[in-house]
């Protein structure tokens, strides 16, 4: 072995303690990066996957500022032809004031968004029935699935209840609708379902008087990757002049949800920065201090004919043992919490759970990084090394 | 070959500057021969160490040339100089002499590992711990062996690129008489045997015995009447 990594490496795991120190200063930094991104690279995975199973599906079709006309038998049709598409299915939002009678009783009057959805399509494009705890997804005309913030303020009604919306119709109308609870959502998540109530998508055409209408066409594809193919092949065949169609990936159409989020993991990515700028000059420190202790040493190998450059190295060398000693026992960490937090299904704020990858590619790159931060974080210590004179150094006996 | 291994010519050495400066060594000339004994003796403070420090080219003088093995050293540069003296000098010092974190014959062979030339080197670096007496302990780190033992194996470490010239300051100063007496011993028997040129300074003058040549040194200046040639 090369005398100048062999000097250096016995430097420092000769001594344990700065070892350690050095050693757990950067692992601990690679830590903080990798529990920050299971935490927060989690929790938008997590928002990006609710926000496709539930409302927007890879690709979000909707007519410019108003509804879609075009048959949603056709469009749908014309979709599920793609080989990439697993399924597409018509949605149509609108509000309603909704009230319920419990024991004759009436309990509240308030307003509530009102998805409606095609029983039989939407099971195919969209996990929002999988969101039922209690009783079953819409089916018939009048049903009404309660989101579970509805249901707890409407003072629990069972399922097989009444409640009674009041929905305003595209002329401005008041229309009076009574519907029957066939289910009640349990939490799902960050879209804000359990806020909602879910009908059958026709009856709302009916009510807001606007037939065969939709708000938006949902599509799953069972190829994620290709949703830009599908935006493309879908505005090429409609093209938008004539239909002002507007398509959207997911990443387009959660923009305005993701957006502030993104900008949040910025900044919790800079604290992860910070975090290895500290562990930096715990380093710079540790090796300062290694460097002060070696000062005899430097002085004897000064003596027998190392070179200035040699001393310099022997520092980098140690540097790259609390680099790699960091970055391993970092790692092991890292994803020994990323481990915990996939095997324990880690929620959320104890409801949303977290959509934990191993992101190896990120892993390695903040394993680098530290390594190389130790080694960046050597060279001063290892240049005020290199400036001890041999007499000088001969002097501390 | 040159006549001489070492020419030292005029030297001073001046510390400090302006008000605070101090003249340790005040114009010093003498010359060695190759295969001699050298003592250098003097009160604490005179200059001993000071004039090692000039002829292990440790630290630069003021004035004057150090011409070893026949080359003038004031003209070679830092990078120069660590490789003259890799090559050329052998040092042991009063104090542990030794890297702690590396075993007795790690520290022996250190040199050559420096050098570059390690093929061979292990089995010399065995046969000269075995001429001090210390094969068995070669495998020990540096800092788990007496301070005899410490300085028996900066001996062997000095020797082991067979340099022009080992330089000691004091290297028995830090030793109990035993010791002492072994490392004064080792030190001559080495010089005969092996006609390497030695340089020591000491404060055991008698213990010595018969050497090529004593210089004292007092207030930085060789006193010239107590030069003795053997
Ligand atoms: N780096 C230095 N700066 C200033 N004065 C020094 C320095 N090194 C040695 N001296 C002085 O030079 C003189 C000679 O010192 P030294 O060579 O160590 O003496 P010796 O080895 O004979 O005891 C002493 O007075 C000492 O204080
Ligand atoms: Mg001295």
């Amino acid at each position: 072995m090369d005398y100048r990594a062999q000097i250096g490496i016995r430097f420092i795991t000769r001594r344990k303690g700065s070892l350690i120190a050095a050693s757990l200063a950067v692992a601990i930094a690679i830590l903080v990066v990798q529990v920050n991104s299971v935490i927060f690279q989690g929790l938008y995975d997590a928002i990006v996957r609710d926000q496709i199973n539930y409302r927007f599906g890879h690709v979000y079709i909707t007519r410019q500022e108003d509804y879609i006309t075009k048959s949603d038998f056709v469009l749908v049709n014309w979709l599920e032809r793609i080989p990439y598409v697993q399924a597409a299915a018509p949605r149509l939002d609108s509000v309603a004031q909704i009230n319920s009678t419990v024991n004759g009783q009436l309990i509240k009057d308030y307003q509530v968004p009102i998805i409606g959805v095609d029983p039989v399509l939407d099971k195919e494009a969209s996990t929002i029935f999988t969101t039922v705890g209690q009783g079953e997804f819409v089916s018939f005309r009048n049903s009404i699935v309660l989101g579970a913030l509805v249901a707890r303020d409407l003072g629990n009604p069972q399922i097989g209840d009444t409640v009674k919306l009041k929905f305003k119709d595209r002329y401005g109308n008041d229309v009076l609708k009574r519907f029957t609870i066939v289910g009640i959502t349990q939490t799902a998540g960050s879209v804000g379902l359990d806020n909602s109530a879910i009908i059958n998508i026709d009856t709302l055409r009916d009510v807001i008087e606007r037939p065969h209408e939709s708000g938006a066409i949902l599509v799953r594809l069972n190829d994620p990757s290709k949703a830009e193919d599908v935006k493309q092949l879908f505005l090429s065949a409609f093209p938008s002049n004539s239909d002002k169609f507007k398509a959207q990936t997911i990443e387009e159409s959660a923009e305005t949800t993701l957006r502030g989020f993104r900008s949040g993991i910025a900044l919790i990515n800079l604290v992860g920065y910070f975090g290895m700028m500290s562990s930096a000059f715990a380093v710079v420190t540790i090796q300062m201090m290694q460097v002060t202790s070696k000062t005899r040493e430097i002085g004897i190998m000064r003596a027998i004919g190392s070179k200035r450059k040699d001393i310099l190295l022997v520092f980098i060398f140690q540097g790259m043992v609390i680099g790699a000693i960091g970055a391993g026992l970092g790692t092991v960490l890292g994803i020994g919490y990323t481990v915990y937090a996939k095997e324990t299904h880690m929620t959320f704020q104890g409801s949303l759970p977290l959509e934990v990858h191993y992101n190896w590619a990120s892993i390695i790159q903040t394993d680098i990084m530290a390594f190389v931060l130790a080694v960046i974080a050597s060279i001063y210590p290892a240049y005020k090394a290199t400036k001890l004179e041999p007499v000088e150094a001969m002097r501390y006996a | 070959m040159p006549d001489y291994v070492l020419e030292v010519q005029n030297l001073d050495k001046i510390y400090g500057e302006g008000e605070t400066a101090f003249s340790a060594l005040k114009n010093l000339s003498f010359t060695v021969k190759r295969g001699e004994f050298i003592l250098i003796v003097g009160s604490s403070g005179s200059g001993k160490s000071t004039l090692l420090n000039m002829i292990g080219l440790l630290d630069k003088p003021t004035r004057g040339t150090v011409i070893i093995d026949g080359v003038n050293t004031s003209v070679l540069n830092d990078n120069q100089l660590s490789s003259f003296r890799n090559s050329k000098l052998g040092f042991i010092f009063q104090f542990s002499n030794l890297l702690s974190d590396l075993t007795v014959l790690e520290n022996v062979v250190l040199p050559r590992k420096i050098q570059g030339t390690m093929s061979g080197a292990m089995e010399e670096g065995k046969n000269l711990l075995k001429t001090v007496g210390l094969e068995d302990q070669m495998n020990k780190f540096a800092n788990k062996i007496s301070g005899g033992q410490a300085q028996r194996v900066a001996i062997t470490r000095a020797l082991i690129n067979k340099p022009a010239i080992v330089l000691a300051d004091e290297p028995t100063g830090n030793l109990d008489s035993v010791s002492a007496e072994t490392t004064i011993q080792l030190l001559k028997s080495l010089n005969r045997k092996l006609h390497q040129t030695f340089i020591v300074v000491t404060h055991d003058r008698p213990q010595f015995g018969d050497v090529d040549k004593v210089i004292t040194i007092k207030d930085g200046r060789i006193v010239e009447g107590e030069l003795e040639v053997a």
